[in-house]
């Protein structure tokens, strides 16, 4: 039996189920452009083409019935700024956004756990700007003053072992 | 000993044809050496008469609404693997070729006791590898473990492992006998660029990591499962998707060093999908914190799949599966969320343009009490998520112009947006789905993609 190797032991196959970890990623800048007038869309990509001639890249795209909102690193909110002024003044740039990343593996397939990570988040009195899912993880962009209490909230009642 | 184990999908062994195929491709295996250890899912897919669906279906025909203990239900949808597992191994029998049938917990696969979506604890694989030692090919039902609770009870209670449960077995078995590779076999000869029905043309991808492979699965492609990926993974385990009906080398799922750079991986599609947006400019924001609270507790609690969440000062919003809307509308539509007590507000939830039965009733009801407001909830139905999906390419500038661009010139109306490190997700109507696939495929020139 030896010969087969470590498998012959009993070993920790899979994740356990639901959130392992909480993270925080600092530095961002959320973007609202509104009151477009006219044809929406083809202001909005006139926009974009603009954003990204200027080489920033954008995340989080919201469409709203009069514009949008995005993300863009903090780094970049001045030459944003720059650039969006040619568009008009119809935009804000808040600058203290983080990104609060939980972790889970296959998190679709944990019936409810996407509605609990927004509703605790909601709950709580925390505005979430935007949110984004992926395989293992959701994204959730707040303020950076409710990014520690969001993640500690996240760590005391969603992790088996915050 | 080199071994390699061999995974075999529904329509891999859903008809004696195709088994007898699946079996030579375990026998041509053994002659090149390996020892190869089969692992199967049930006989055929939806609707087939083994299949888990319609094994549920005998238990919700007796009475719909009566929900089946999910004790009960594990012991009735592990048949289907029972019996394929048992097939499988006669027709290799036939071939001249000694094989052994295994449950999962005889092939020694512990799991927790969630039924219906257990994970796999441990792997004591003695008996496989006795099997092994004998001659013989070792033929486990995919999907399944045993819990033992710990109360002293004999035999430990039968669990299946929930979406993806046989590719998990296949993977966690080949980790546990150190094998050489697990290969999992279906219909398409590998992971692809895109869904073929929507584009002809698009190839085979030769390799795709890890989280390449997750994502496609979690944005609806799924060819394999990222639980059977993830243990590959961990454990150095080398994982093939290959096409049972075709010699193509299909794909090789690898880790991320084997992709530095970025590169757009494919276009992937969820459909059936039902968008709802909750209007809340006629909520301060302290009750709206209430009523988003309540619509995501109601979701939670219903075990509702959300997609492309959307929250905003105004309004929040997400899509659901079709399939889940009918719960979602029965529990929402006409709900009153009480949010004072002492100066007697009341919201109600209203799906639709015209107030429904319940919503009306509910109306009525509360006339005289206080101040009723309506949330009015747009409903759009028919929705489809086409997602590109990308290894470290979504931060790259223009990337968002690039689908919208390709998406508007080609009269496709996007709803909404969503992204995440991996993927851009945009949803269109259903009925431009395949356009929409299409569309990406073409800007972001896939067809060239290996």
């Amino acid at each position: 039996m030896g010969a087969i190797g470590r498998g012959s032991a009993e070993t920790e196959f899979e994740k356990k189920r639901g959130v392992s970890h909480v993270e925080i990623r600092h530095g961002f800048s959320q973007v609202h452009v509104s009151r477009i007038v006219g044809e929406v869309m083809a202001e909005r990509l006139r926009i974009m083409d603009l954003v990204s001639k200027a080489g920033i890249s954008i995340d989080f795209l919201k469409l709203t019935p009069s514009g949008m909102s995005f993300l863009v690193a903090e780094e970049s909110a001045d030459l944003l700024e720059t650039v969006l002024l040619q568009c008009g003044d119809h935009f804000s740039v808040r600058r203290d956004r983080s990104i609060v990343l939980v972790y889970a593996v296959s998190i679709r397939d944990e019936e409810g756990l996407i509605a609990a990570i927004v509703r605790t988040a909601i709950t709580n009195g925390i505005r979430v700007d935007h949110i984004g899912d992926m395989h293992d993880r959701m994204l959730m962009v707040v303020r950076n003053v409710d990014a520690e209490r969001l993640a500690a909230l996240y760590r005391e009642t969603l992790l088996e072992i915050p | 000993m080199k071994i390699k184990v061999m995974k075999f999908g529904g329509t891999s062994v859903a008809k004696a044809e195709s088994r007898m195929i699946s079996a030579m491709r375990v026998i041509s295996a053994k002659e090149q050496g390996f020892k190869p250890v089969v692992v199967v899912s049930a006989i055929g897919r939806k609707g087939a008469p083994y299949a888990t669906d319609t094994l549920i279906n005998v238990l919700r025909e007796i009475d719909p609404n009566v929900e089946p203990d999910a004790r009960e239900l594990d012991l009735l949808v592990a048949c289907g693997e029972i019996m394929s597992a048992v097939i499988f191994a006669h027709t290799l029998k036939t071939l001249g070729h000694s094989a052994q049938a295994f449950r999962g917990g005889q092939a020694g696969i512990r799991t927790d006791g969630v039924y219906g979506n257990a994970r796999i604890v441990g792997i004591n694989p003695v008996s496989l590898i006795r099997s092994i030692e004998a001659g013989k090919i070792p033929v486990v039902c995919g999907f399944q473990g045993v819990y033992a609770p710990g109360d002293g009870s004999p035999g430990g209670e039968l669990t299946t492992l929930g979406r993806g449960g046989s590719d998990t077995t296949g993977a966690a078995i080949g980790a546990a006998l150190n094998a050489d590779a697990v290969e999992i076999y279906t219909d398409v000869d590998g992971v692809k660029t895109a869904d073929p029905d929507a584009v002809k043309e698009a190839p085979t991808l030769r390799q795709v990591t890890y989280d390449e492979v997750a994502e496609i699965a979690h944005l609806g492609a799924k060819v394999v499962h990222p639980r059977a990926a993830e243990i590959a993974m961990n454990y150095g385990i080398p994982l093939w998707v290959k096409n049972t009906f075709s010699d193509d080398v299909g794909t090789e799922i690898v880790t991320r060093e084997h992709f530095p750079g970025r590169r757009v991986t494919g276009v992937t599609h969820t459909g059936k999908l039902v968008y709802l947006q909750f209007d809340l400019n006629i909520a301060t924001e302290a009750d709206r914190t209430v009523l988003e609270g309540r619509i995501y507790e109601t979701m939670e609690r219903y075990g509702i799949g959300l997609f492309m969440l959307n929250l905003s000062p105004s309004s929040t919003g997400f899509a659901l599966p079709r399939a889940q809307y009918p719960t979602v509308k029965a529990i929402l539509d006409g709900l009153v969320i009480p949010v004072s007590v002492e100066e007697a507000r009341f919201y109600l939830i209203q799906i639709g343009t015209k107030p429904s039965m319940d919503v009306e009733t509910q109306a009525t009801l509360l006339k005289g009490m206080g101040d009723v407001r309506i949330v009015p909830t747009h409903l759009t139905e028919g929705c489809t998520m086409v997602s590109l999906v990308g290894h470290e390419y979504m931060q790259q500038p223009g990337v968002y112009l690039n689908v919208l661009t390709a998406l508007v010139n080609g009269q496709v109306t996007v709803l909404q947006t969503s992204d995440s490190d991996y993927s851009l997700s945009v949803l269109v109507p259903e009925a431009d789905t395949n356009r929409a696939v299409k569309l990406l495929h073409d800007r972001f020139g896939l067809a060239e993609v290996s």
